[in-house]
């Protein structure tokens, strides 16, 4: 219920909402999916979430890099290679971008990790964003990161070190 | 291997992975290509023939943002 809540008021619950749409937009995609609210956190040198991710080498530049390179993998896998330069651009309708499944997925598990801090204090931050997108075990985010050698479970540590949750994810 | 516990790339990882890039990418190619097919004068009816669907669908899952992209669509209701 709380995650629909969320989902729901996401441009205004959500501080990093408009990263997250912008990043969305910049790929033509019809939705928020978890890789644009990663990309997103990267880019975001300021906050706990973006600190972790640059400290482990994944700045938006490395992760957009993970991502072609993942979307390359997954293609060739079908023998069909991406356009060099990528696809001619549609227009895109200027309204508001909801979030996809992985992205709804990712919140919900944000949310857990913020309740797992059993503190009253206890806010939705850019740490618990970053561990529910990390906690995926399939799809984009995980693929490119293993895809970039990147150690999923390490960095997941050492996001949960930040915040301090201990309590194992949903 | 533990069936429960799949990993992210090999197996049927890979095979999902290409349908959802291959869904992606054809999301993105039938926005650009219907876009330019109706700035190039076609109808309705003809994009619907040429993807094999109805009018009704295409003319649904378009019409606002083709509007949205100044095309004047107001004598294509053929």
């Amino acid at each position: 219920m709380l995650k629909q809540i969320l989902v729901g008021h996401a441009r205004n619950a959500i501080p990093q909402y408009r990263q997250f749409e912008l990043e969305a937009r910049k790929d033509g995609a019809r939705f928020i999916e978890a890789e644009h609210m990663l990309l997103a956190l990267a880019a975001t040198s300021g906050t706990e979430a973006g600190r972790v991710l640059i400290d482990a080498g994944l700045d938006h530049e490395r992760l957009a890099a993970a991502l072609r390179d993942e979307q390359r993998q997954s293609l060739a896998f079908a023998g069909v290679e991406p356009p060099i330069g990528g696809l001619p651009e549609a227009t895109l309708l200027d309204r508001p971008i909801t979030f996809g499944t992985s992205a709804k997925a990712a919140l919900g598990r944000a949310l857990h990790a913020c309740h797992a801090q059993r503190s009253h204090r206890a806010r939705l931050q850019s740490i618990h964003l970053l561990i529910g997108i990390l906690l995926a075990e399939l799809g984009t985010v995980p693929r490119a990161l293993a895809i970039a050698g990147v150690d999923r479970a390490a960095l997941i540590s050492r996001a949960r070190a930040e915040v301090g949750v201990t309590a194992p994810p949903c | 291997m533990d069936a429960s516990l799949p990993e992210p790339i090999g197996g049927p990882a890979d095979g999902l992975a290409a349908v959802m890039a291959l869904r992606a990418m054809t999301d993105q190619l039938e926005d650009t290509e219907v876009e330019r097919a109706m700035r190039a004068g076609w109808s309705w009816s003809q994009v619907a023939e040429a993807l094999g669907v109805t009018r009704q669908a295409v003319h649904k899952k378009h019409l606002r943002r083709l509007v949205a992209a100044g095309l004047d669509l107001k004598r294509r209701n053929a």
